[in-house]
This record gives structure tokens, sequence and C-alpha cells, in this order.
């Protein structure tokens, strides 16, 4: 709905966008946007990190993820280049004890589950509940409902994941890291949204990346929704 | 699980163990595809040097095997480990010198039994979602239902190890260790064994689920490059790459996914027999000798993407005979008193 920043494509920013020392509009952020990617094990967080990276699916050939994987992309939004620095963690709950000591400065959180394991889906609660113990106040937080291609092993519907989304005010999508489906949309949404963080004016309509996503996102099947 | 899976596999001898086998193909001897960028002039000049290292070494070894046909603890041996095991005996030097031959004999039909009883479910679904993910692309892993698929092996092991430890259960790393561990052994009681020891007696408390130890041994590894070169842990901090974060994998996977397989088998080599400090040397050496890589770096991501790399560092890790000599002589003297204080001391940092 507000469309503020899509209307500049040219090389004046948005908002009079201009950071300390930077004198164009191309320029990186000085800072880079710190994404973490979380969610039991298995629920695909490094095929959805493999399929943004690199546009491919792992299909029999990735490997679990011992500790702490670091990947980094720049990507643009609307002419302004944001670089995201990736952390793909283990799922398997004793690695949690190293792991949030580091949402604290975490700029977004992509919390997965995977449609087709119950369990993962309702261990989300426990995560929300480390998150806000740990992350802080203005973090993105995101509810990735993963695997959403897989339809005859599906468990989770959508209603449910989008429920618990708004139960917790949280942004909520359902992805595929196998057919790409919505994996663009989830990190550019990070993205967009530290942009504006940075740029905008007080003046400014404030950007709410799950109204965003919510219009920008496509769901899934014929009669997905 | 039906009992006929149950009695411990012996590997057909194609798995050769021999690196001169694989001299010329995208395949190592273990399996294992080489990695994309693999650098074949500089492994092929590296070979032809090592293959006389390796026969001298062979020839040695023999002779100090061929009398007793077996090896025990000595100054000899322990010099030996570290100039390398020949393929051919290391399933029976690793079986001596960690102490798991003895335990095996001490336990006859243990294994088997473990394997025949109930199974805990939460374990079974823990370890099965991690058997497609390890080492996917070694063509003994691969999924398959070919007959000389090591799968069933690795998922037998770790059920059986996560049995044996309630404590432990299963923790994320290991799947690769046993799975190297399948490889070499071609035997998966003896694997059992050997992971046991590792798990129980070489590396008490690392795969415990508090992840202390291996916490600590990280903060240890930061003191160590600190007292080495502080110039480069200054650096390192100011990149803010937190040494909590630096080598979970590696004391996790015992370097195994991390370095080329005959570089991790010559640690092992010397691990078996002295214990954590062999993993915190090669922690030291690989951070040392990416000083300059380091130095040049001007943010966390550029120091990640140096971490990231290491693996595919040829000219540094692929040959094992220099890398192994460079991890007794780079980190300087590492006296067991020393690395008892500093664990001492950074246990407190983690709490």
């Amino acid at each position: 709905m507000k469309d503020s920043n899509s209307s500049t494509k040219d090389s004046h920013p948005p908002n009079g966008f201009a950071r300390k020392g930077s004198s164009t509009s191309t320029e990186v952020f000085d800072n880079s946007c710190k994404v973490m990617l979380i969610g039991d094990s298995g629920s695909g967080k490094t095929c959805l990190l493999v399929r943004f990276k690199d546009g491919a699916f792992l299909s029999g050939s990735f490997i679990s993820t011992v500790g702490i994987d670091f990947r980094n992309k720049v990507v643009d939004v609307d002419g302004t280049k944001v670089k995201l620095q990736i952390w793909d963690t283990a799922g398997q709950e004793r690695f949690r004890s190293i792991t949030k000591a580091y949402y604290r400065d975490a700029n977004a959180l992509l919390l997965l589950y995977d449609v087709t394991n119950k369990t993962s889906f309702d261990n989300i609660r426990a995560w929300l509940a480390e998150i806000n113990e740990y992350a802080q106040e203005d973090v993105v937080i995101m509810l990735l409902g993963n695997k959403a291609d897989m339809a005859a092993e599906r468990v989770i519907r959508r209603e449910e994941g989008e429920k618990l989304a708004k139960d917790h005010n949280v942004a909520f999508m359902e992805t595929s890291a196998k057919t790409g489906m919505n994996v663009d949309l989830a990190f550019m949404a990070v993205a967009r949204d530290l942009k504006m963080k940075k740029t905008r004016k007080p003046s400014d309509p404030s950007f709410n990346v799950a109204e965003y996503v919510t219009k920008e996102q496509q769901t899934s099947g014929c009669c997905g929704s | 699980m039906t009992t006929n899976t149950l009695r411990s596999v012996q590997f057909s001898e194609n798995l050769s163990g021999t690196p001169s086998h694989s001299l010329i193909h995208n395949i190592d001897g273990y399996g294992f595809q080489r990695p994309e960028g693999f650098d074949f002039d500089s492994y092929e000049e590296f070979m032809s040097s090592y293959l006389t290292i390796l026969a001298k070494r062979s020839a040695r070894w023999t002779s100090i095997v061929r009398r007793r046909g077996t090896v025990s603890k000595s100054a000899k041996v322990k010099r030996f480990c570290r100039k390398g095991i020949p393929a051919e005996h290391r399933p029976m030097v690793w079986m001596n010198v960690s102490g798991a031959a003895q335990k095996m004999r001490e336990n006859p039909g243990l294994y088997a039994q473990i394997l025949k009883a109930d199974y805990d479910p939460r374990l079974v679904e823990t370890v099965s979602m991690d058997i497609n993910r390890t080492f996917p692309e070694n063509i003994y892993f691969a999924v398959s239902r070919d007959r000389n698929s090591l799968q069933r092996p690795l998922f037998n092991v770790l059920v059986a190890i996560g049995h044996k430890n309630s404590k432990v259960e299963y923790c994320q790393g290991m799947n690769f260790v046993v799975a190297l561990m399948l490889l070499v052994m071609k035997n998966e009681e003896k694997a059992f064994w050997l992971m046991d020891t590792l798990i129980n007696n070489i590396l008490p408390d690392y795969y415990n689920p508090d992840m202390t130890a291996i916490k600590v041994e990280q903060e240890v590894l930061g003191e160590l490059v600190r007292l080495r070169d502080p110039e480069l842990h200054s650096k390192i901090e100011r990149l803010e790459v937190p040494w909590c974060l630096v080598g979970i994998k590696w004391f996790l996977c015992l370097f195994a996914d991390v370095l080329p397989t005959e570089t991790v088998l010559r640690i092992w080599d010397c691990l078996f027999y002295e214990g954590p400090k062999i993993l915190l040397r090669v922690a030291v050496t690989i951070i040392l000798i990416n000083k300059d890589k380091f130095m040049r770096c001007t943010n966390f991501s550029e120091a990640t993407t140096v971490l990231r790399n290491i693996i595919n560092d040829s000219k540094s890790v692929m040959d094992c005979h220099a890398f192994i000599q460079k991890i007794f002589t780079e980190p300087k003297s590492f006296p067991r008193a020393k690395i008892k204080k500093l664990r001492k001391e950074c246990i407190t940092k983690i709490r």
C-alpha cells in the first residue's frame, strides 16, 4: 500500500537518502545487514540460503550444518546496494547455547519450519520465546513455512502458520527452496526494511515488512489461498 | 530394524586406502568427489614426492608391525604416528594406540547387543535426518540402495553410540567423524569402539549437550593465537570474529569436511595417540598460516570468507606431510600444564 519508494528509479533515492560521508546513492552501505536463519534441524535453512545465494536447489547434495556457516550477498533495493551478511545456523537444540548469543546483533531473523514436519512447527513457540529473550526490540522477524511444494506430505496448513505469525505479530510466508517460491522476497523484504530504517525521515510513513510480504508473495498450488 | 542387518559389515576391499590410485581421477581413494576447482597440477606434483615418503614409511612400519602383528604405545610409535600411518596399518594402529582395541576385547558382543535392543525413537529421528546429509558427494554415502552403501552402517554406529552414551546421545558433527572412520576402518564394530573411545577417553565432554567444553576449547585457541602472534590476534578481535564461532566445526568434526581427506587422516594419526592438544595445534596453525589473508581483511564478512576457503587453499593444506610438520613447529611449544591452565581461565569467560 505504501509504495513511496518504487517510483524513484533514477539516481535520486527516495526520501532524500544521504548517509554520513556518502555522496552518491549507489554507494554500498557502510554497515551490512545481519540476517540469521534459525529453526529446527532439517527445516531447510541451508537450502533456502543456497537458493537465494546461487539460484540452485541442493537436492540430495547438501550436508547438515555444524555450528554456523556464513555467506554474503549484496542486493539492490531501488538503486541502493545493501550487503546481507547471512548466518546459517545448526538446527540441533544443543547448538542454540552458542548461537542465541548472536541474536542480539541480528537485524533480521528468518525463522523456518517444515510444513511436512509437525514437530518443527510445534517448536516455533519455543524459538519465538528465545528470540524475545535475546534479540533486539526492532529486529525483523519473519516466519517461513518451508517445503511448501510438497503438497502430498504437507501436515501444516498455510492458515495455521498465518495464525501463529499473527498471534506473535511477525511477518509470514510459505516458501519453497526447491521451486524458489518467495525465497528472494524473504531476503529482499529484509534488505528493504533495513534500507528504510536507515534512510527514513521522521515524517515518512514507516515500512511494514509484514504488510509488504503479504502483498508481494506468491501462494503455492492452484487453490493456495 | 531387522536382525539380518545387525551383524557388523565387513567391507569389500574395493575401498582403496592408497591415494596413489587416485592420481588421475575425480574421485579420491576414499570415494570423495574432488572439490570444484581442485588443483590437479599441484596435487600431482605433491604426490610424486609424497609417494616416496609413503613407501619409506610403509617399510618402517611393516618392520615394527611384523614382529608382533600389533603395536602398543611407545616413544617410537608416537614418533611414527606423527610421520603418518600407512593406509594398510591405519585401522590396527588407531585401534591400539587409542585403547579401542582393548575396550572391544573386554566387551565382546556388546555392539550387536545394543543394536538388537529397542531404539529410542527420538534418537532414531535425529540421526536419520542427518544420514542423507553426510558426505553426499562421497560415492559410499550417496543416497543409494547399493549393497556397498555405508549409510546403514553409519546409522547403526550413531544409534549404538547414542544408546551407550546417554549423556551425549547424538551431536551433529559426529556423523562426519563416524563416516570417515567407516571409510578407513572398513568395519562397523571397530568404528563403533573407536568412536566410543574418542568421546569417552580422548575427547571427554566435547560432544556434551551443554557445549561447554567445545566453547572453552575455542577460547583457548584464541589465547594460544594471542601468545604466539599478538598482532594477528588483535586483528581478528578487531574484525569482531568471535573465537567461539571460528572453530565449532573444526573441533566437532575433527577437521573432517574442513580439510582435505588425507590431511585429516594424518591429523587423526596423531589425535588417537596424543589427544585434544593435536586439534589445538592444527587450529592454531591454520590461523597462523593464513595470517596475510586475515591482515588484509577490512571487515567481518571478508574474515568469514577466509575461514570458508581454507579447504580450497591447496598450497598450505593439501601437502599433508608439510602441514603436519608445521603443526609441530608453527605453534611452538605446547605444554600440557599450560593448556590446562588456559582451559581453567577460559571457562570463566563463557559463563
